[in-house]
C-alpha cells in the first residue's frame, strides 16, 4: 500500500481559498450582551430581550455559578458565542487547548453563531489581552484566511469576525481595512460581525469616511450588528464600552440598516454597567429605528 | 519569518518593553502622533492585567489601598506575563509572586490574603459534583463502615496559612479593621470549597485537618479513627471521626462515600 498516496494534501496550495460554504444564520432581532451583573434579574424577570451574547472566555471554566446560569439563560433565549481570545490574526501557531475549550462550550451553548475579531492577542507565548491591530497587506490576508480555515474547520463551523477598533495604522498597508474584511470573507467563507461603533471609533482616529467602510463591506456578508459606546479624548477615540451609544453612532446604524437590511443587533457594554432597564432602553431603539428604516422587513 | 510575524514581535516589544522600534512602521493620524496613539496599547495591557488582579482580589485591594495595590498589580504584571489566552487565570501566580518578589515578601500576610482569595476563586467555578447527603450513610451497614472511602468534592480544597490572614479577611469581608498581620506560632489549616454555588472555607483542628488529608488519600474510615486515636483520647477517637465526617457532609464538602474494595 502506498501510504503516502492517501495522506491528506496539507499544501499551501491545496489549502488555499476553500471558503467553507454555510447557511446565513437567522436574523435574531434585537439583544444584549449577557454581563454577570444582570443574572439575577433576567433569570427572575424573564425580560423582553430577543437574544443574548455571551463572552466565551467568561464560560470556559470546569464550573459554578457562571455555566449554570449560561444553561439556564440557553434554555430561554437564543444565544450567540463571542469571544476575545482567538487570536486568529496572530503570526504565533494556534493555541489548540484554547480551540479545544471553544469548541467544547459550543456544543454545550449551541449557539446560533461563534465570533470573535480580526486582530491579534500576543505572540512568543505571551497574552496581551488585547484586540490587536494587523497591516492589512497580501501577506497578512493569506496568513489569516488559512487561519481561518483552519479554525473553522477545526471548530465545524463557519466563524463570524467583528472589525476592531484602531488607533494606529501601519505604513506598509496596501489595502483598506474593509478591502480586507471583504475578501477575508470571500476567501475563507466566514461572515462578517459589523462594529458600528468600531467602524465609528477608527474613522475617526485615521481620518476617513465612516461610509466608505460601510459601503465597503459586502452586504451579504453582514450577520450581525455591535451598537456600543466610546471615551472622546480630542483628537482621538478610545473604544471603552462604557458609555451609552452616542447619537453620532445611531446615525450611523441608521446608513448600515439602509445597506444591510435587517440584521441581528444588540447593545454592547463591557464597563461602567448600568442596571438592565437602562440598557433595554438602547435595546429598544435599535430595534424602533430598524421598524422605522425597514418598515414590514423585519418580520420572517 | 515573515515579516508579518517580525513586525508583531515589534509591536509586542513596544508594548512589554516600552521599545519603540515599532513606531518606524506606524502613521502618525491626521490629529495625533503615532507615539500618543501606540500610548493608547501600553496603557490599556498594563491597566487591563492590574485590573484583572483588582477583581479576583477584591480584599487584598482593600487592604492595600488603591495607590499600593496599583503598583504591586503594575510589578506582578511585568513580572508575569500572561500566558494563558483566558484572563480568568491571570492572577493565578500572584501568591507566588507575592511570596517571593520584594518589597512584598516581608509581609507574608500578603502572601497568604492572596492564597486564600485565590482558593476561594478557584472554588467558585471548580468541577461540579455530586453532594453526598447523609441519607446515602444509612445504606451502610456498621460492618462496612471500618471500610468505607470517603471522596471531596471537587471544588474542595486545603490551604496551609503561616499568618493570620484569615481573621484579616473575615475583617475585611465583614467592613471592619483587620488586626494586625502576625505570623502564627503553627500554620492555621483551612478547608475550602463551594456550598452550592458559594465559596466557603473554615479552619481545621490540627486532627481534623489530618483526617480529611487522609481521607481525601483515600485511607478507610477504620485507619482514620485509628490514626485519630493518636492524636487525643483514644477511646473517644471512632465518635471523634464520626463528628468530622458528619461536618463535611452536612456542610457539602464531600462528593461520594463508598465501601472499598
Amino acid at each position: 500500500m502506498n501510504v503516502a498516496s492517501r495522506l491528506p494534501d496539507s499544501s499551501a496550495a491545496a489549502l488555499a481559498d476553500r471558503p467553507m460554504q454555510s447557511a446565513k444564520p437567522p436574523f435574531l432581532g434585537f439583544g444584549l450582551g449577557l454581563r454577570a451583573q444582570h443574572y439575577d434579574e433576567i433569570l427572575s424577570g424573564n425580560p423582553p430581550i430577543d437574544w443574548f451574547e455571551v463572552i466565551s472566555e467568561n464560560y470556559m471554566l470546569p464550573g459554578g455559578q457562571p455555566l449554570r446560569t449560561l444553561d439556564r439563560i440557553c434554555e430561554r433565549y437564543p444565544v450567540v458565542m463571542h469571544g476575545v481570545s482567538l487570536s486568529i490574526a496572530s503570526t504565533a501557531p494556534p493555541n489548540f487547548e484554547y480551540l479545544q475549550g471553544l469548541k467544547d462550550l459550543a456544543r454545550r451553548v449551541e449557539p446560533k453563531w461563534v465570533s470573535d475579531h480580526l486582530c491579534w492577542t500576543g505572540v512568543h507565548g505571551k497574552n496581551l489581552h488585547d484586540l490587536l491591530p494587523i497591516p492589512y497587506t497580501e501577506e497578512a490576508l493569506d496568513h489569516v484566511v488559512s487561519r481561518v480555515q483552519l479554525v473553522q474547520d477545526f471548530l465545524g463551523r463557519a466563524i463570524v469576525l467583528e472589525n476592531v477598533s484602531t488607533y494606529v495604522q501601519f505604513n506598509n498597508s496596501e489595502m483598506t481595512e474593509w478591502e480586507f474584511l471583504a475578501e477575508l470573507s470571500r476567501r475563507s467563507g466566514c461572515w462578517l460581525l459589523f462594529d458600528i461603533n468600531n467602524v465609528y471609533v477608527s474613522a475617526f482616529n485615521h481620518g476617513y469616511d465612516p461610509l466608505a467602510f460601510l459601503n465597503g463591506i459586502p452586504a451579504d456578508r453582514v450577520v450581525q450588528f455591535h451598537m456600543a459606546g466610546h471615551s472622546h479624548m480630542g483628537t482621538h477615540i478610545i473604544d471603552t464600552h462604557d458609555h451609552p451609544v452616542c447619537e453620532d453612532v445611531w446615525d450611523l446604524y441608521v446608513a448600515a440598516l439602509k445597506r444591510f437590511g435587517r440584521v441581528s443587533t444588540m447593545i454592547e457594554r463591557d464597563d461602567n454597567i448600568p442596571p438592565l432597564d437602562e440598557l433595554l432602553l438602547e435595546v429598544n431603539r435599535t430595534r424602533e429605528i430598524a421598524e422605522k428604516v425597514l418598515p414590514g422587513k423585519l418580520a420572517e | 519569518m515573515s515579516d508579518f510575524a517580525r513586525q508583531q514581535g515589534e509591536f509586542q516589544r513596544g508594548i512589554l518593553t516600552g521599545d519603540d522600534t515599532i513606531l518606524t512602521e506606524i502613521l502618525d493620524s491626521p490629529k495625533e502622533k503615532r507615539e500618543t496613539l501606540f500610548g493608547v496599547y501600553r496603557y490599556a495591557y498594563g491597566s487591563r492585567l492590574v485590573e484583572a488582579v483588582r477583581n479576583d482580589h477584591e480584599l487584598l485591594h482593600l487592604y492595600l489601598g488603591d495607590e499600593m495595590f496599583d503598583e504591586m498589580g503594575h510589578a506582578y504584571v511585568k513580572a508575569r506575563p500572561s500566558e494563558h489566552p483566558n484572563l480568568r487565570w491571570f492572577s493565578q501566580g500572584l501568591p507566588e509572586f507575592l511570596k517571593s518578589a520584594e518589597p512584598y515578601s516581608n509581609y507574608p500576610a500578603l502572601s497568604d490574603l492572596a492564597a486564600l482569595e485565590k482558593a476561594l476563586n478557584d472554588a467558585f467555578d471548580a468541577a461540579e459534583g455530586p453532594v453526598l447527603a447523609l441519607e446515602a450513610m444509612a445504606g451502610f451497614a456498621p460492618a462496612v463502615w471500618n471500610d468505607l472511602i470517603f471522596q471531596p468534592h471537587p471544588s474542595a480544597r486545603r490551604l496551609g496559612l503561616k499568618t493570620n490572614a484569615s481573621a484579616i479577611w473575615m475583617a475585611l469581608k465583614n467592613e471592619e479593621t483587620p488586626p494586625d498581620a502576625e505570623v502564627l506560632e503553627e500554620p492555621a489549616r483551612l478547608l475550602i470549597w463551594r456550598q452550592d454555588v458559594t465559596p466557603m472555607f473554615r479552619e481545621l483542628p490540627t486532627e481534623e485537618a489530618m483526617m480529611w488529608d487522609e481521607a481525601a488519600n483515600g485511607i478507610p474510615f477504620g485507619v482514620l479513627c485509628e490514626m485519630l486515636a493518636t492524636y487525643d483520647d483514644p477511646d473517644a477517637a471512632a465518635a471523634r471521626g464520626a463528628g468530622y465526617l458528619h461536618g463535611w457532609i452536612t456542610s457539602g464538602s464531600l462528593t461520594g462515600v463508598s465501601a472499598g474494595d
